[in-house]
């Protein structure tokens, strides 16, 4: 069994210091592996996320992260990654890792993601040149997103964003900004790999669950709609020697 | 106070870099605005009432706004 802890829009700042690390400390006892689904920061410093450093670095077990549009906010990405990733964090956007866990192969890939909305209330590239490159943003982190699910070689695969990849996950938010919360491209990214779960963030008002259309488990670890430090999932060994691919 | 007011309520939350708060929802009642969400300090909750208060000062607002809480899990999700 693999466990899989994970938590995101944890929005860290000096006034936040402190206060996960109590539950931090008895999380190797509960998971094998941390997964933080963007909005580290509340938005997007260096000195934020050298804040997000000291609260998740040293845990004694991978911390693996998405930024999140907050971490963009400043435009100092060079520097918050460097904080992250100095305190030994890795970091993805269209890449992936694989963690090795007592012999299983756990790969993790991950993207930022973006918005679009969901099937039959999307956004479409058409018009004018604004809409098209928001459109197109989605495609093609979408694309990064399935290419490094399917090219990773483990036994166990994970899909992290920020944005939401379906809309049940987006329960308790208003209808009318769903398109601004995620995009059914990166539900179809998940899907093109045999997927065994997708956690997101993003979505403050959401709730927990839900499923891809090809059927892999979603879940919404925002801070505020798990109301805990993080949420664990283990993972079945079935799940850990998934079926061949089918596709996209 | 109108739609317009409301709207300028919840941007100047996102936008203003002391609060940046895009998770707090801003309802219209009969006496004022009612201000929901959770935040991850008491500080902040702090901020958003003197960013209101300063911004607005013609609104009466009333803050429903709880911390959220950040203790371990009690149990794990069995993904079977």
């Amino acid at each position: 069994m693999i466990r899989i802890a994970a938590v995101g829009d944890v929005h860290i700042d000096r006034d936040v210091l402190g206060r996960f690390r109590p539950a931090l400390e008895e999380l190797p006892g509960q998971a094998d592996v941390l997964l933080l689904a963007g909005d580290l920061t509340r938005h997007g410093t260096e000195a934020e996320a050298k804040c997000v450093a000291t609260e998740f670095g040293g845990l004694g077990v991978p911390v693996i992260a998405v930024l999140g549009n907050h971490d963009h906010h400043c435009d100092e990405v060079p520097g918050v990654l460097a904080a992250l990733t100095d305190a030994g964090i890795t970091v993805l956007e269209g890449d992936s890792t694989v963690v090795d866990i007592d012999g299983v192969r756990l790969g993790v890939a991950g993207v930022k993601g973006f918005g679009g909305g969901f099937a039959g209330r999307c956004a479409s590239e058409f018009g004018e040149p604004e809409m098209k490159a928001f459109v197109r943003t989605t495609g093609v982190v979408a694309e990064r997103l399935g290419s490094a699910l399917r090219d990773l070689d483990c036994d166990v695969r994970v899909a992290l964003t920020h944005y939401a990849p379906v809309p049940d996950t987006l329960a308790g938010e208003p209808l009318e900004i769903y398109p601004f919360l995620g995009s059914y491209l990166l539900g179809q990214a998940i899907d093109s790999a045999p997927t065994a779960l997708a956690v997101h963030g993003h979505a403050h008002h959401g709730s927990e669950r839900g499923r891809t259309p090809g059927g892999v488990r979603v879940r919404n670890v925002a801070h505020p709609v798990i109301k805990q430090a993080y949420s664990v999932f283990n993972l079945a060994p079935e799940h850990v020697s998934p079926p061949t691919p089918s596709g996209i | 106070m109108n739609d317009y007011t409301e709207a300028e309520v919840q941007r100047a939350l996102a936008e203003d870099l002391g609060v940046a708060e895009q998770g707090i929802t801003v309802v219209r009642s009969e006496t004022g605005l009612v201000l929901c969400g959770e935040v991850e300090s008491p500080h902040r909750k702090d901020e958003i009432v003197r960013l209101v208060g300063e911004r607005f000062p013609g609104v009466t607002f009333a803050v429903d706004i709880g911390v959220t809480r950040a203790g371990a899990p009690t149990e794990a999700e069995e993904l079977a």
